[in-house]
């Protein structure tokens, strides 16, 4: 049970713990189901992150605020283990017991301070009962909850960056302290009216979080430890708080924009039930019988991610031939061809076709997850692709959803247009690959695509994607940042500052919004402090397009250049030469900031103004109001 | 895992917890007096003794005033 804190251990004791923190996912990544992230996260407490830093500089660090109404401490342990999992490091900052109401509001607490990516505030049943009389009823609770409603809802607006609440389980001593039945279910309904309103407060309130503690509860484990509880002031159970640090594991990983995209999935045994190859197409089932109905049931539940744009694939050892026409023809079948973006069945090793899924799809290996029921083959893509993550399924198909979703891969804050039509963008793609193969050049391609492009500010309901956008964007991210939205909306409302978005189109579709720059104009100068365009258009000349048109209207404008900055990063070196190839120039030629691997400063004088590439058509779009955009 | 010896269970609480306990010596150390201790270290020590499969009464343990007194309750109560 213990196998990755184990190894960890060992780590620890060989002080190779933070050479090694590259490795620490795949040692937590257990086989048999969740890991003790508790364990793991206590073995890590003494970590040394600027050591970790300087071995691995790309890892993540999330500062995670800690409050509330109890004694929460304990929740930061296994959420430094679940953060591990995940590859990032955890920076946490608790505030005393009891205080969350002044750690939340004052500005120059430590709380605040400390610029928290995530601040949690965990309530329990005392919330509501530290506010009733010694003697008290169901009204009394009633009214605790609205006092507690106004507070979460003020708080909502005060908390400096994402605020997560969650919901409060009713426990069992509670509710039996009320002897008859009608008051015992006077009281379940004021205690769930009081959950619902705190889960509709999401509604509007964009930068709150409500964690839903009962389906945690659901999966088993108590409420509550009463020794702790009473003795310690603990109120949430070690299992329970184990299973909502996983949740912030996912929130933590979707703030940082580190959303896997694509879901890979073997076909024998995984999606059907038996093996297309010895048992023939009429061999295989996902209905009709017992062990089919739960291939169906999962069948259904990847359609329904699907739905929320998750790109599906297929990686199996099958020809391709008979896989085609199961996918065409079999009738059990809820998922069906052109539900997949890519169809690799051949008896290449799986590893080698995650790569190519990726490179098809346009994503880096890190977007997959990969479901399989075959131990071996898992293995093979832990080792030779330990970028994706890895599904353990096994011969019970009745788990396979349960397994599915308990890493919440595709977890996210809030789904945008985009990403429900994320899918059909996909098919489309295969629609211009027929184009781009039957183009006698590139350019002959690119002509017949009708590229268009709208550049002007986002709409007040854009920024959601724009910050989701700034944050997923790995190859064309100039700066190597990304924005929360509550900070893009900061700087949009800033007079000095700039916010473009792009949105794009051809002749098979719209694309939607791909790009987004961001600028500021200091004296005589507009400096572009970040600019990114989503890798599905790259290759386009979308960005040429919509730096020529910014050029051109600083120079209308009477300015007297343009700056702009290019950070390296792991994953965005394709870009490097973007500015130069538009007429920049290094602003510090032969400075320090010149060197190979560190940033670098541009410069555009305007006396040369790029062209927008001949078969882009970009037209400014206003922003802000009621406006449709190019199309 | 085997606590009842006063160095294994010092030797277990200085891996797991992380902290500079000198050995033997630190068994009788002041629990505040012990370099990085809080009270949430004590409640991680609850959490390691009930994953070790050792049942002390809570309230005992947050009432020890050093990891002797802490091995005590263990052996006591087993």
């Amino acid at each position: 049970m213990t196998k990755g804190p184990d190894r960890l251990r060992e780590l620890r004791e060989r002080g190779l713990l933070e050479k090694a923190y590259d490795r620490v996912p795949a040692l937590l990544a257990d086989e048999d189901g969740p890991g003790d992230a508790a364990a793991a996260g206590r073995l890590l407490a003494a970590l040394d992150h600027d050591a970790v830093l300087g071995h691995h500089p790309h890892t993540p660090v999330v500062t995670v605020a800690v409050t509330g109404q109890s004694t929460v401490g304990h929740v930061v342990d296994p959420l430094r283990g679940e953060l591990a999992r995940h590859g990032m490091l955890l920076r946490a900052v608790v505030g005393e017991h009891g205080t969350y109401l002044r750690d939340l509001t004052d500005p120059a607490g430590e709380l605040r301070a400390a610029a928290p990516d995530l601040t949690l505030c965990l309530l329990d049943a005392e919330t509501l009962f530290s506010q009733v009389p010694a003697v008290w009823g169901p009204e009394d609770v009633e009214r605790a909850g609205e006092e507690a409603l106004d507070r979460c809802a003020a708080l909502a607006a005060e908390a400096p960056g994402t605020l997560v609440l969650n919901t409060v389980p009713l426990p069992r001593s509670c509710s039996h302290q009320l002897l008859d039945h009608r008051s015992r279910a006077r009281l379940g309904a004021v205690w769930r009216e009081f959950n619902a309103r705190l889960l509709r407060l999401t509604e509007s309130a964009d930068r709150l979080v409500v964690i839903d503690l009962e389906p945690l509860v659901g999966e088993g484990g108590p409420v509550t430890d009463p020794r702790l509880a009473r003795h310690a002031k603990v109120q949430l159970g070690a299992g329970l708080l184990a299973a909502y640090a996983r949740e912030i594991g996912h929130l933590a990983r979707a703030v940082r924009g580190r959303v896997r995209k694509c879901l890979v999935l073997d076909l024998d045994d995984t999606l059907w039930d038996g093996v297309l190859g010895e048992d023939g197409p009429d061999g295989v089932a996902a209905a009709g019988t017992l062990r089919g109905e739960a291939f169906g049931a999962f069948q259904k539940c990847v359609k329904q991610l699907a739905s929320q744009g998750v790109l599906l694939a297929v990686s199996s050892k099958n020809d391709e031939g008979l896989v085609l026409e199961a996918l065409a023809s079999h009738p059990d079948l809820v998922l069906r061809e052109p539900d997949f973006a890519a169809v690799n069945a051949n008896w290449e090793p799986k590893d080698a076709n995650l790569a190519d899924i990726a490179r098809t799809l346009d994503l880096a290996p890190d977007a997959l997850v990969f479901a399989d029921d075959s131990p071996a083959e898992r293995a093979q893509v832990r080792l030779g692709a330990p970028e994706v993550a890895v599904v353990a399924l096994d011969a019970e198909p009745a788990l396979h959803v349960t397994r599915l979703l308990a890493d919440g891969w595709f977890d996210t804050l809030r789904l945008t247009d985009e990403d429900r039509a994320r899918p059909g963008e996909y098919r489309r793609r295969r629609e211009r690959g027929a184009l781009r193969a039957g183009s006698g050049s590139y350019e002959e391609f690119l002509r017949a695509l009708e590229v268009s492009v709208g550049l002007g500010p986002p709409r007040p309901h854009e920024f959601a994607r724009v910050s989701q956008l700034t944050l997923r964007t790995n190859q064309f991210n100039l700066i190597g940042v990304g924005y929360t939205e509550a900070e893009l909306a900061r700087r949009a409302a800033d007079p000095g500052r700039l916010l473009l978005v792009a949105r794009s189109a051809d002749r098979f579709g719209d694309n939607g919004l791909v790009g987004a720059v961001l600028g500021s104009i200091a004296g005589e100068v507009l400096r572009l402090d970040g600019m990114w365009l989503s890798c599905r258009v790259l290759g386009r000349g979308v960005e040429q397009a919509c730096l020529a048109l910014l050029l051109a209207r600083a120079r209308e404008l009477g300015l007297s250049a343009v700056g702009a900055r290019y950070v390296p990063t792991a994953r965005n070196h394709r870009a490097r030469d973007f500015y130069p190839s538009c007429g920049f120039t290094p602003a510090d030629p032969g400075g320090s900031e010149g060197s190979a691997d560190g940033p670098v400063v541009f410069r555009h004088d305007l006396a040369r103004l790029p062209q927008v590439p001949a078969h882009v058509r970009i037209t400014e779009t206003p922003g802000g109001g009621l406006a449709d955009g190019p199309r | 895992m085997g606590l009842d010896s006063l160095d294994v269970f010092l030797r277990t609480v200085r891996g797991d917890l992380g902290l500079d306990i000198a050995v033997p010596e630190g068994a009788d150390t002041a629990l505040g007096e012990l370099p990085g201790w809080d009270s949430l270290n004590l409640l991680r020590l609850v959490a390691l003794l009930e994953e070790s499969g050792h049942r002390v009464p809570v309230h005992r343990l947050l009432e020890a005033r050093s990891l002797r007194e802490v091995h005590t309750l263990v052996k006591e109560y087993g």
